[in-house]
């Protein structure tokens, strides 16, 4: 409808103009003030990059010379030596708000906290927790759980600190609106309806989901039924045929075998400062999963030069924006946040060729649904789904996951963001609203605690969520992790896994 | 650019050491290896590796030099990858005829095959320079490609060009509106038609909302009939994914007419419910031949609303002045007797469609309850009669036209 494209224009170019001309590539540029000093000897990345390695970057800086316009890939060469967290400043980070912004954080790691304030992470957790719930709850306060609340969040997002607004705006549509809605009090009356209805099509129009529950596991879509939002008549098939889907759109983890040009650890810079840009571009959740879904699944298909490889970045960011977004960035937000790097044209053509080398199938099932389904069973705890959403996106970065289906990383992410949070034994109810048992969950376990335990490579992702409202995932998780891998990660397995000198003995768990 | 380079970029196929081996044993591998030339599953399709050379020298989808078009590999493994049942044909393929209609981002022509002269329906998507493949057309064409139901109509190709994009879809005679314009009973259609085309409406909707999509603009202009009697739902310009819980989307959606109360309220959390009010309104247009509520604006829309289902206050739709567009001065209307506005329909019918237009969107009946009220139970039975009496009426002398709605050819999953 003429309508909504007219809105769109209109809002994107106010929305976002803003936010290009101040911050554009900040981190790319300040990488590149780092001093490069090898640290790249015994890194996991290395490993992880094989032999590669150092003749890609020979041709990274052959490459690089007078580019400015590459910069998100041109700071490759300093990857490796970014690494926050060292064994000794690994308890400092956890404080380190103020410290994760500033340049000089960035080069030197992080500075300052005490550690008086390790175990407030957790604590300020709630505080974070109580802000944003309540801020949810505007919504179902309206009714039926529709409203304009997020509409005029959105606004307001435009003026003052946007950035964090608009964040935690994104994060509260994560929540689920469910309880809020619920309590307005609507009571369907659906028995009735069945008993005036006697069912005569084949199809069966039991309302109630009929799935075979395993002993201990509790239906918890019954409560839903007044709830629109769950869309409870549903949800049953809705899963199944995400299950299907997740199958149908799994990239090719091996596909750096076929690519020359390419190695991991770009991909992991990529993402890196894709999920920079996301957060700039206050983009949904979604959106960043769907694009790198698009890239793997492109680079499965097709071989890339390395000059155009953030082309494919940010062209697949600029067609999953089409495809979640309300109100998705226009070509020239994306033009700018390259650095001019690439015409719009040139963005243009590649969304033709993305779009057609994926056959325009863009059905990837978002882990976010995963994970909030699996929340359901967790009676929607925050602060587990907000670490799980962390350790979600983990799988972004890394490619070890690649070859998991996203149900499948999204229970690992909540069966860890739980032990984290102590919350308790992996119970049947979870089992069935994952999908995945215990133990069956272990090889992605095993893979993000390794990954947290290794040194931080990826600065944009750790620092987006060391922020507070974020709960200070990045900085929790990691701290757990450094204290606690060896209890999970035998160390044969893990060919990446490396070892700490001085583990740090002295952290207090929240 | 390096043309050795170019022409590296086949991808060998690799054991995947994480993902299960779902398909059959993929011997397409070894032979990948020997005749890296020829892609093995373009061997069995000479006509794909054909055009995959004119789409090499055309260049129309290459930018630049950013990648070469190798050639699609594992297909069976990963099927995620690749193309599959969309042969990439050229626009020439297909003989344009006449215009069928224009929307506001693309033209829909009739076509035929030049090949098997089977006749299609071209939807000719202009591409915007400004912003590209429009959002629109991304959906459209990606949620089409999942949904392959009977009561949907299918999207048989897709062919990209440098300034257009062009959607070949099934072909279908005509859209309900025109369908009912063209009979000779000021739009009204009979009981049995009506019936039938509800009936086949909400199982294309149920097969959506099963597949987590809501189409967000049906009308009967998006309701396409054959000369089979079938119903199909298009135009998925407007449909999009959801999740659960369904998050916040656009209130722009659905024409006018046909949008829920709880949309034009200011809704952005809408979900599947915003589908079955436009059915309900559909059902009541179908008796009638005219549209419940021809609004002209969005409060004239609500006002049309309100003075035939009354109008909703905090008591009877608790959180309602919560609603951005909602304003304490609404004209207060009486709840009215949806039968006084549709004279024909009967006890059950009325039931039915109660439930469909209830304002307060958790109250509204969903697609596949609806599949299953009382009011389908003849549903069978009535189509068997109405056959039966077309084939007397076509033995003594047969007049043309449609055959029942229904009739021939469906296949009806009705007992």
């Amino acid at each position: 409808m003429p309508p909504a494209r007219t809105i769109r224009q209109r809002a994107i170019n106010n929305e976002n103009d803003e936010n290009i001309g101040s911050t554009r590539v900040t981190r790319a540029k300040a990488a590149a003030l780092t001093i490069p000093h090898d640290a790249g000897g015994e890194n996991m990345v290395k490993k992880a990059l094989g032999t590669k390695k150092s003749a890609t970057n020979a041709s990274i800086s052959n490459a690089a010379p007078g580019q400015r316009k590459r910069a998100a890939l041109g700071d490759v060469s300093n990857v490796t030596k970014t690494e926050l967290v060292d064994s000794k400043e690994g308890k400092k980070v956890l404080n380190g708000k103020a410290g994760l912004v500033s340049k000089a954080a960035q080069n030197a790691g992080v500075q300052k906290l005490s550690r008086a304030n390790s175990s407030r992470s957790i604590l300020g957790a709630k505080d974070q927790n109580k802000k944003t719930t309540s801020s949810d709850l505007k919504r179902p306060a309206s009714g039926s759980g529709v409203m304009g609340g997020a509409i005029k969040k959105r606004h307001t997002g435009s003026t003052g600190s946007q950035q964090s607004i608009k964040e935690e705006n994104a994060d509260s549509e994560n929540e689920p609106p469910h309880k809020a809605a619920a309590s307005t009090g609507v009571e369907r009356v659906k028995t009735d309806t069945k008993q005036e209805v006697p069912t005569v099509a084949s199809r069966q129009v039991e309302v109630e989901v009929k799935q075979a529950f395993a002993e201990g596991v509790q239906d918890l879509d019954a409560e839903d039924y007044n709830d629109p939002l769950m869309v409870a008549e549903y949800v049953g098939e809705i899963f199944d045929y995400l299950k299907v889907l997740e199958e149908s759109t799994m990239p090719n983890p091996d596909y750096m075998d076929h690519q020359e040009n390419l190695e991991w650890q770009l991909r992991g810079v990529l993402i890196d400062w894709l999920i920079e840009v996301h957060t700039r571009f206050h983009l949904l959740p979604e959106t960043i999963f769907l694009a790198v879904n698009i890239i793997d699944r492109f680079l499965s298909a097709r071989v890339v030069e390395l000059e155009k490889l953030q082309l494919v970045g940010i062209t697949a960011m600029f067609i999953a924006s089409k495809y979640e977004e309300v109100i998705s960035p226009h070509v020239v937000n994306f033009r700018h946040v390259a650095d001019d790097g690439f015409s719009e044209e040139e963005i243009l053509k590649a969304e033709r060729f993305v779009l057609a080398a994926l056959n325009y199938d863009l059905s990837y099932p978002n882990p976010m649904n995963f994970l909030r389904r699996i929340s359901k069973a967790d009676s929607y705890d925050i602060q587990t789904r907000t670490l799980g959403k962390y350790l979600l996106e983990i799988s972004l970065l890394d490619h070890r996951f690649m070859g998991y289906h996203p149900s499948h990383i999204a229970a690992a992410a909540m069966y860890l963001a739980r032990l984290i949070l102590e919350r308790g034994e992996w119970d049947a109810t979870l089992t069935h609203y994952s999908g995945y048992s215990e133990e069956e969950i272990q090889p992605v376990f095993k893979l993000m605690v390794d990954y947290l335990a290794q040194p931080v490579v990826h600065e944009a992702f750790f620092k987006k969520y060391a922020s507070k409202k974020f709960l200070k995932a990045s900085i929790l998780t990691r701290q757990w992790a450094k204290k606690y891998h060896p209890l999970y990660l035998d160390n044969n397995q893990m060919p990446t896994n490396r070892h700490y000198a001085s583990l740090n003995t002295h952290n207090n768990k929240g | 650019m390096n043309p050795s380079n170019s022409l590296g970029g086949d991808i060998n196929p690799q054991q995947n050491p994480y993902l299960p081996l779902t398909g059959p044993p993929d011997n397409s591998q070894a032979q990948a290896q020997q005749q890296p030339a020829i892609p093995p599953h373009l061997k069995h399709q000479p006509t794909r590796s054909s055009n995959l050379k004119r789409q090499i020298t055309d260049q129309l989808l290459a930018p630049i030099d950013i990648l070469e078009y190798d050639r699609p590999s594992k297909k069976s493994k990963y099927p995620g990858l690749v193309s599959e049942g969309m042969d990439k044909r050229h626009p020439s393929s297909f003989q344009q005829l006449e215009k069928l209609g224009e929307g506001t981002y693309a033209t829909v022509f009739k076509g035929r095959n030049r090949q098997t002269g089977e006749l299609v329906a071209l939807k000719e998507i202009h591409l915007d320079s400004e912003e590209g493949t429009p959002s629109t057309a991304i959906r459209e064409i990606s949620l089409m490609k999942e949904l392959k139901h009977e009561n949907i109509v299918s999207l048989h190709d897709v062919i990209h060009t440098e300034n257009k994009l062009m959607l070949v879809f099934e072909y279908m005679d005509k859209d309900l509106k025109k369908y009912m314009d063209s009979r000779n009973s000021g739009g009204q259609l009979d009981y049995v038609t009506i019936k039938s085309f509800m009936h086949q409406l909400l199982q294309g909707i149920a097969f959506c909302h099963d597949n987590r999509v809501l189409h967000r603009d049906l009308k009967p202009q998006n309701l396409l009939i054959n000369n089979k009697g079938q119903l199909k739902l298009a135009d998925f310009g407007l449909a999009r994914a959801f999740g659960i819980p369904v998050n916040t989307f656009s209130n722009e959606v659905v024409t006018l007419w046909y949008r829920a109360p709880d949309v034009l309220l200011g809704s952005r959390t809408y979900n599947t419910s915003i589908d079955i009010w436009s059915a309900g309104c559909i059902m009541a247009e179908m008796y009638t031949g005219r549209p419940l509520f021809p609004g002209t604006t969005n409060e004239d829309q609500l006002q049309k609303i309100f003075r035939i289902m009354g109008t909703p206050s905090e008591r009877s739709w608790p959180g309602i002045s919560q609603f951005p567009e909602y304003k304490s001065n609404f004209h207060v209307y009486a709840t009215q007797d949806l039968r006084m506005f549709l004279p024909q329909i009967d006890q059950v019918g009325l039931d039915l469609i109660s439930r469909m237009l209830q304002l307060r969107p958790e109250m509204r009946i969903g697609a596949l309850e609806a599949l299953g009220h009382l009011w389908f139970r003849d549903l069978g039975t009535l189509r068997a009669q109405q056959a039966q009496a077309q084939a007397q009426q076509q033995q003594f002398g047969g007049m043309g036209g449609m055959p029942p709605p229904g009739g021939y050819g469906y296949n009806s999953s009705m007992v």
